[in-house]
């Protein structure tokens, strides 16, 4: 295996990035380029967005009554730990070779992965809240809806959103792995080596690198809009 | 301009050392003044000096001081002759027993184990400071196997014991207590107290002490520093001179306007002169008790029933005295009992307790030895005798 | 959306693998509609035994370098408070970034091979470790620590003998999230050529058949709940004191 300098690597990964190239694995057809490397980002971000909202839609209202409630701490609790354990290599490769191939069957099992951090940091954002607060809050006269609304949601929002961010860095991570199973991301670029070359393999590693951190810091500053300044404050 | 005598004892018999400050000063950058203005202080060793005054006037900065936990940043503080400032640090602490109001046990450590801290610290031998951890909570009087429990397992008060059976562990010669007992509730509040000063009557440490509660004061120490802002130090007295001659307004202020009231914890019923009340025996004849009543010069109008060694049993009233001869018992309770040794402040709320107008006196027999009104503590307060005179220092009144 | 091209190679990886095998190792899933074949996995679950082993030094090694990297910053950072912004958010780069992405990041560096998950692995534990560490560490109650000083017990032994033991339960609580999630990551490192359980997965440049998967699958979660569990009873060993204030 050649190693080529690393600056000339990076070099190179950024051309394919950019301009298509002859690869002299596939006897001079062209790959990367611009339109490719934006075809697979954008599918990439399709499957993130699908499976964080599918996961969203169950998780997160379920987390939060159940975190309202104060019922179900073992099974939201249980969920979260179990989700930590599973392989994502496993899950995308079932996929593929029990259920079937492509966005609609792979969609929703990212989606599983993204369940157990929303629902645990769901459930255990809004039990922290100081029950005094709440107490206060019932005696004022709020009802149950109002209470949730105005005072356990905007008091749970930090940890709530760590448990969406932590969702969405496995289901980003796991949407790496996803050509495997048929549904055209970065990863394509990462695992086709033979087709991209090592240009190509460098180039997908630093464009889902880029992709993660962004959508990492598009989800903090969700959060901080999202936070309330007497709470911000105080997390300073 | 505090007043104090020159340290005349550097170091007790009971291994306790003075305390010096020299013009002690302590800024902090940013502030304009300082938090701690050139204090001048003198505690002789065996002694408990309180620092009290309104929060923020540097009374715990001051203390803190002394064991360097706020370093100082002009002047001196001597403890026994020399300086803190010569010390090292970790080394100084471990001399200087230190006491705070939120206690901070080690909740990781078992009671025991927190107590023989410091003598880990000074590298004692493990049995030496087993013992040495069992002879303490006999001291406080805790239960000994509550020495393998952990803190929490412990209320309060008995948390408090330990934090000072903690500071007291390796026997050292100056003990710091910043609101010890501030955090527990006022009934506890007192017994600690007590036994606090039951304690150091056996073991006469010097004790530097630091309360935002002028009674507290008063009760615990045998000088007060009465301090305002930047540290500064009003008057500088025992109790008695501070509760009869305030130096100036604001320790007439923060002493309170019931200065008087408050003397009454510095005195004992001894003190005070009784009254009489006609003593009466079963079997006794009756005529003779009412002509003693009708005579002149009843201070009691009714007659104290006693038992053969001057006990008392009851009050008598007019009914019982219509028989030929006196009851054996008593139409009236007894009602509160006092003694000889009791605080004059504690007596008096036990009368008003009580509602009764008389209150027995006994020794500490249990004879009687005169009886108490509200009447007769009044008529002290406004006499001239009470607001000239010098009570002794240094007996502490207590439980 | 999906090329015709990658749907074939999909479904080709798995008939090629079966068309490959001799006839006595023919896995069940030949025949349509076996998930999991009991007998397959009877006869060849000795197979797993290196690979498991492969993964479990793989983790071993990186959570003890990720841990003792992690925990030194801490320490660091605990001292120095003006560092705890900027490490927080580097640990949380090396975390964010997806382990695949991070493992040919290094290839130019490090090269195919086992150095190379190691590193990775060891950089995701970091941020979990860290930050557990240092809150664990700020959770001890103030009084507590005035008192130590006021004592006289010098900073190093405060944090040594009072600190620390008391900020055990945060630690655990983040070594075995670390530990966990490390597990389960580790079945990637078949992707640099790094061994592990994921070659029973994705051997070879083609994925497996689901009773393969499944068993490695199986082993990696059983592999993760042993590990909570022995950190969870030595949390447990290691605090006396909070299983007294329970009873």
């Amino acid at each position: 295996m050649s190693s080529p300098s690393p600056i000339a690597s990076i070099g190179g990964a950024i051309e394919f990035i950019f301009a298509s190239q002859e690869s002299n694995v596939t006897g001079g057809k062209k790959v990367g380029g611009f339109d490719k490397s934006l075809e697979l980002v954008v599918g990439h971000l399709e499957v993130t967005f699908l499976a964080l909202g599918l996961a969203l839609i169950v998780a997160l209202p379920l987390g939060l009554y159940l975190g309202h409630r104060g019922r179900g701490e073992l099974l939201a609790v249980g969920i979260g730990n179990a989700g930590r354990a599973i392989p994502e290599l496993a899950v995308i490769a079932l996929v593929a070779t029990l259920i079937g191939v492509g966005m609609r069957n792979v969609a929703p099992v990212l989606a599983l992965l993204g369940i157990a951090p929303i629902i645990v940091n769901a459930y255990v954002g809004v039990r922290q809240v100081d029950p005094a607060v709440v107490e206060a809050a019932r005696g004022m006269g709020m009802g149950e809806l109002n209470v949730i609304r105005k005072v356990e949601l905007p008091l749970a929002v930090p940890t709530v959103m760590g448990g969406v961010r932590g969702a969405a860095i496995v289901i980003v991570a796991t949407a790496t792995i996803a050509p495997l199973a048929g549904v055209e991301t970065l990863g394509d670029f990462i695992l086709n080596r033979n087709v991209y070359g090592e240009n190509g393999l460098l180039a997908g590693a630093i464009l889902v690198a880029l992709l993660a951190l962004l959508l990492e810091g598009a989800l903090a500053l969700l959060q901080r809009r999202l936070t309330s300044d007497g709470l911000k404050l105080k997390t300073a | 301009m505090p007043t104090g005598e020159p340290a005349s004892s550097q170091r007790s018999q009971t291994g306790a050392s003075s305390v010096s400050f020299q013009e002690a000063t302590k800024r902090y950058p940013g502030s304009e003044r300082p938090a701690v203005d050139r204090l001048t202080l003198e505690v002789p060793a065996g002694d408990i000096c309180v620092l009290v005054g309104p929060s923020g006037c540097g009374k715990t900065t001051a203390m803190r001081m002394v064991n360097r936990t706020v370093e100082i940043s002009e002047g001196d503080v001597l403890v026994g002759g020399s300086s803190v400032r010569d010390r090292e640090p970790a080394r100084l602490r471990r001399e200087i027993g230190y006491v705070i109001q939120q206690i901070g046990l080690f909740p990781h450590r078992t009671i025991a184990e927190n107590i023989g801290a410091v003598p880990q610290l000074l590298g004692w031998k493990r049995d030496r400071i087993a013992r040495r951890a069992a002879e303490l909570l006999d001291l406080i009087g805790l239960d000994p196997e509550l020495g393998d429990r952990y803190p929490s397992q412990l209320s309060g008060g008995q948390q408090q014991r330990v934090g000072v059976a903690r500071a007291l562990a390796a026997d050292p010669l100056v003990m710091l207590m910043d609101e010890p007992f501030g955090a527990i509730d006022p009934i506890n509040r007192e017994r600690l107290q007590n036994e606090f000063l039951r304690l150091q009557a056996e073991i006469r440490k010097t004790v530097l002490f630091v309360t935002h509660d002028i009674d507290e004061a008063i009760k615990m120490g045998d000088r007060i520093a009465v301090m305002r802002e930047g540290g500064r130090v009003e008057q500088y007295a025992t109790p008695a001179e501070l509760l009869m001659a305030p130096a100036t307004e604001f320790v007439e202020d923060f002493v309170g306007a019931d200065r008087a009231l408050k003397r009454l914890a510095l005195m004992r019923v001894a003190d005070i002169d009784l009254w009489e009340a006609p003593l009466a025996h079963v079997g006794q004849a009756s005529a003779e008790l009412r002509a003693k009543l009708a005579g002149p010069g009843v201070e009691v109008p009714y007659p104290l029933l006693v038992d053969a060694e001057r006990r008392p049993l009851g009050w008598l009233s007019e009914r019982d005295l219509e028989g030929e001869i006196v009851p054996g018992r008593a139409d009236s309770p007894l009602g509160p009992v006092l003694e000889l040794d009791d605080v004059m402040r504690d007596a008096l709320a036990d009368l008003l307790q009580g509602e009764a107008q008389y209150a027995a006196v006994t020794d500490h027999q249990g004879r009687i030895a005169g009886v108490l009104s509200v009447e007769i503590i009044s008529e002290f307060l406004k006499s001239p005798e009470a607001r000239t005179d010098e009570h002794p220092a240094v007996e502490r009144p207590h439980e | 959306m999906s090329s015709p091209a990658l749907l074939a190679a999909a479904g080709q990886v798995g008939e090629g693998f079966f068309h490959e095998r001799s006839s006595e190792s023919l896995p069940c899933q030949a025949k349509a509609g076996e998930v999991f074949c009991w007998d397959w996995a009877r006869e060849n679950i000795d197979r797993y035994g290196a690979p498991t082993l492969q993964h479990l030094e793989i983790v071993l090694l990186s959570v003890l370098i990720g841990f003792v990297v992690a925990f030194a910053l801490a320490l660091f950072a605990h001292r120095t408070r003006w560092l705890q912004p900027p490490l927080l958010a580097a640990t949380g780069v090396l975390y964010t970034i997806p382990s695949i992405a991070f493992f040919f990041l290094l290839l130019p560096l490090t090269g195919f091979g086992r150095d190379t998950a190691i590193i990775v692995l060891a950089a995701y534990t970091l941020q979990i470790i860290y930050r557990n560490t240092i809150l664990g560490l700020d959770n001890v109650p103030a009084s507590v620590k005035d008192a130590a000083r006021g004592m006289g017990y010098t900073p190093r032994q405060i944090l040594w003998r009072v600190e620390l033991p008391l900020a055990i339960p945060e630690i655990i609580a983040g070594l075995r999230v670390a530990v966990v999630s490390t597990i389960a990551i580790a079945t990637l490192a078949v992707l640099i050529s790094a061994g592990g359980l994921g070659t029973q997965i994705y051997g070879s440049g083609n994925l497996t058949f689901p009773t393969s998967i499944i068993i490695a699958a199986a082993i990696v979660i059983l592999m993760a709940l042993a590990f909570d569990l022995v950190l969870l009873s030595l949390q447990r060993l290691a605090t006396p004191w909070r299983r007294a204030a329970l009873r």
